[in-house]
């Protein structure tokens, strides 16, 4: 890797902190606190397809290789672990604007192994409700921005399931049912040798759905997940889905929200599985977060949270394809 | 060759669904939530159609070992382009919608790299830049002095190229045939 110098981007990196300023400005104005978090931690929580970055806290005048002196510790994927137990502390309404680290994501035109996240969470809403927020945050950017070439004045909708219905020609019986999904998978040409339920749903997504999505003039609103695609969200009443939405605009996934798991038990078993999958992927084994979940015994708010790839929002403003056209340095 | 499919690159020959593709375009994405990808474009060879593909990151895909023959371009008429291997005399041909908008900067008697794959043409390399003659151009208007200004003139092939006014008929220019840019006077 080397470091790349990009002048030619000040105009870009002008509508950056332009950007910056609107969303702080924004959430301010709502009642959000800005939160300033650690970049490092000694545990996170499991997330099932995330690679990390390990590092070393030493004392320097330890000279063994023996473990005293030496801790692990990892650069933040996101800021949810610390967020979640602020909430649970009752700190109320917060944001994170800053840095986050996702290993073993190579530069492309949507990518940077470091890159600039925005996570914020509402007391009291579920993800629907936080949707409205979050298109009242692009209507404010919109306007400091002097931007017009897409209107944020609505969402165009999708369910999950019409999304699949209608541009993969998938039934909501083959999507609910992992073994008619997959079958339905190879037809359409999929490997599906070591091929998840999950991993199927993805490639379909990325393949043929989200190509359509937010090329109406308007930014797309796909909702309700299957629940093997929960994450964190909490599922519907029916169990069947999760209430959990992204957001395209040009074909490009922006950001994503979900009303927040706050069952303990659920957490615990999510966690188990997630670090199940990480362990089948060969990822690296880092401590998992046990204060995040005893936190959480305490009880998470009922909340939404939103999280949101800063520099991906900032090329929509700009009218830019490729993240490193924002940038004045890059790592490449 | 198998490969892992995040490391497929632009220009890359892979079987995709029985049928040899050219990667258009090859781009790594990881949803917010799910697995790592390559988001891929590829190139059907034989019907021309583009279709798009999700690899996961971890998947082996079977990337052709081709090889590259340099020839002779020949002329084209309505579908086809025609080469000739200067050293052996053998004649090639291939669509013109399998090589795309490159050709209309092809000059009859260029030299020219030719993918090969079990003997078969697949498609061109296209060169880096290309150097053709305008033949066609008019005067820049007087008092037409915004810097940056531009005006179309046609080249000896035929293909019409955005130049800086100052560009005169007569005048060779090098142009970039993959994007049909002006890249300065030769």
């Amino acid at each position: 890797m080397k470091i790349q110098t990009n002048v030619n981007n000040l105009k870009n990196y002008r509508i950056y902190l332009q950007v910056e300023k609107a969303v702080n400005e924004f959430l301010e104005k709502n009642n959000y606190l800005k939160i300033d978090l650690p970049v490092l931690s000694p545990a996170l929580i499991p997330e099932s397809y995330l690679e990390v970055f390990e590092t070393e806290f030493r004392l320097s005048w330890e000279k063994t290789y023996l473990p005293a002196g030496r801790e692990k510790l990892y650069l933040t994927p996101s800021p949810e672990l610390f967020l979640k137990r602020l909430l649970a502390y009752g700190v109320g309404d917060c944001y994170y604007l800053g840095k986050a680290f996702r290993n073993s994501e190579p530069n492309s035109s949507w990518h940077l192994p470091e890159f600039t996240i925005l996570e914020f969470y509402k007391i009291g809403v579920n993800y629907l409700q936080l949707a409205d927020e979050v298109l009242k945050l692009l209507q404010w950017i919109a306007l400091a921005t002097n931007n017009k070439t897409i209107s944020f004045e609505k969402w165009e909708k999708y369910s999950v399931i019409q999304a699949f219905a209608k541009f993969a020609q998938i039934s909501q019986k083959e999507l609910f049912n992992p073994k008619e999904f997959i079958k339905k998978a190879k037809s359409k040409g999929y490997k599906i040798k070591n091929a998840t339920y999950e991993d199927l749903f993805s490639q379909i997504l990325a393949a043929e759905i989200e190509p359509n999505l937010g090329k109406n003039g308007y930014p797309t609103l796909l909702y309700d997940y299957p629940c093997q695609l929960a994450s964190l969200a909490k599922l519907s009443h029916d169990k069947k889905t999760a209430e959990r939405c992204e957001f395209y605009i040009n074909g490009l996934e922006i950001g994503g929200f979900c009303t927040e798991l706050n069952d303990v038990k659920e957490q615990q078993k999510r966690f188990i599985d997630q670090s199940l999958i990480r362990k089948n992927n060969h990822l690296i084994d880092h401590a998992i977060d046990k204060g995040f979940v005893e936190v959480l015994q305490y009880g998470l708010p009922d909340c939404a949270g939103a999280g949101i790839g800063f520099e991906r929002l900032v090329m929509i403003f700009s009218d830019e394809t490729s993240i490193e056209d924002l940038k004045l340095i890059t790592i490449i | 060759m198998r490969i892992n499919a995040g490391n497929l690159k632009k220009g890359e020959f892979v079987f995709f669904q029985g049928e040899i593709c050219q990667v258009q375009k090859a781009d790594f994405y990881s949803p917010g939530k799910g697995s790592a990808l390559m988001k891929a474009k590829l190139k059907n060879l034989i019907s021309t159609k583009n279709v798009e593909y999700a690899y996961k990151s971890n998947e082996q895909v079977e990337v052709l070992d081709v090889a590259s023959v340099e020839m002779q371009y020949l002329y084209k008429d309505k579908e086809n382009l025609y080469f000739m291997d200067e050293r052996t005399f053998n004649q090639s041909s291939l669509l013109i919608s399998v090589v795309g908008e490159v050709t209309k900067f092809f000059k009859e008697g260029e030299k020219m790299f030719v993918y090969m794959y079990n003997d078969k043409p697949l498609t061109i390399r296209p060169p880096s830049s290309v150097k053709l003659k305008i033949v066609e151009a008019e005067d820049a208007a007087k008092g037409d002095t915004v810097s940056g200004a531009k005006k179309p003139v046609r080249v000896e092939t035929g293909a019409i190229v955005m130049v800086p006014i100052f560009i005169k008929i007569g005048e060779t220019i090098s142009i970039n045939p993959e994007t049909g840019e002006y890249t300065g006077r030769v």
